[in-house]
């Protein structure tokens, strides 16, 4: 039975797109069918991200209900050197789409939900992939908690900056909590030379401490990552990479996880 | 006849309200409530037994959760021989 996995924080910048694409290619990597999807209709990025045009269908009709999901996903298999395992699909990126999805009642939002948790048949039992793993928009917002009660497992990103661990810490009490959802952090852009050494244990006491749920991983200020624009998978371009080593930890860990 | 009609259908309206089980009414609502109204959104359409099963709380006690989100409009229920199904009325609503 495959996992519904979604990449939330509650600030922006955090590295959500970022980390859900490379967990995505490196589970893929793993050996996993895997189904990478833009939930941040607000500001969607993976097209831009995946240098992807001309696409026939978006998420946005899947939950609209004008089209199946067979249309939505693109097979980009090829690109990280594999084969029927990585597909992706995407959030319409044009202002007209965005201002629509922004201007939805509560009526489509449950119907969207409904559609979403049918992902679950349709995706993990139905064909056989083994991961949805959903980039969703930051806070508290429709489509991110839709996700949140898909998921299986919510990964959250979050710096050390201060409001953005406050912030964190009220979701987790007050959101994931309430849905009951099983959680991990992931510490991004943490800015100490040691953190991936002797300061882990330190940091992994820190996290527990502070949030009180499980550390999935540190990821340190890297500048190979910022530097490469978002124009590249990263994991796939730079296996040899520190990032691309504590990607496939995280990936490791999330796929021995019992949900 | 078309007045009657339109009479008819907000009698009906007033009777049955119809409110959406959207992700922020699971938030605001009490712990015991939301677990079973996020069980039924899992299962599509269940018995207070399926539920029970899931929520590993008594199928009395999930039955007069189910019943209550029935009263508030959050779900309908459909009898068919002994048994009764839960579910969320996607379609009705708008």
């Amino acid at each position: 039975m495959g996992k519904i996995v979604a990449v939330h924080s509650y600030k922006g910048g955090t590295g959500k797109t970022i980390i859900s694409t490379n967990l995505a290619v490196t589970l893929a990597k793993l050996g996993r069918k895997v189904c990478l999807m833009d939930l941040d209709f607000r500001a969607p990025s993976l097209s831009t991200l995946l240098n992807l045009n001309n696409v026939e269908c978006w998420l946005n009709d899947y939950l609209n209900g004008v089209c199946e999901i067979d249309k939505v996903l693109i097979d980009l298999s090829a690109r990280i050197g594999g084969q029927k395992n990585f597909f992706v699909g995407l959030a319409n990126p044009s202002v007209e789409a965005i201002r629509d999805m922004s201007s939805k009642d509560r009526k489509w939002e449950m119907r969207a939900l409904g559609r979403l948790l049918s992902l679950r048949n349709s995706l993990l039992n139905d064909r056989g992939f083994d991961y949805i793993v959903l980039d969703t928009s930051p806070g508290l917002q429709y489509s991110s908690i839709n996700a949140i009660v898909a998921a299986d497992l919510v990964v959250v990103a979050s710096t050390l900056d201060n409001s953005d661990v406050e912030g964190t810490k009220r979701m987790l009490r007050d959101l994931y909590d309430l849905f009951e959802k099983k959680t991990e952090i992931i510490l991004n852009k943490v800015m100490y030379g040691n953190a991936l050494t002797s300061g882990r244990d330190k940091l992994q006491a820190m996290v527990k401490d502070i949030y009180g749920v499980p550390l999935l991983g540190v990821i340190p200020c890297f500048c190979d990552v910022s530097r490469a624009e978002g124009k590249i998978i990263f994991v796939h371009e730079k296996p040899e990479h520190p990032f691309t080593r504590i990607m496939g930890e995280m990936a490791a860990k999330i796929d021995k996880l019992q949900i | 006849m078309i007045e009657l009609q339109k009479h008819g259908k907000r009698e009906f309206e007033l009777l049955t309200p119809e409110a959406p089980l959207d992700v922020m009414t699971l938030l605001s609502m009490p712990d015991h409530l939301r677990k079973t109204a996020m069980t039924v959104c899992r299962l599509g359409r269940a018995t207070a037994d399926e539920v029970a099963k899931q929520t590993r709380r008594a199928r009395a006690v999930e039955s007069a959760y189910l019943n209550q989100l029935v009263i508030m409009g959050y779900l309908k229920k459909e009898r068919k021989g002994r048994k009764a199904y839960f579910y969320i009325d996607k379609e009705g609503q708008g």
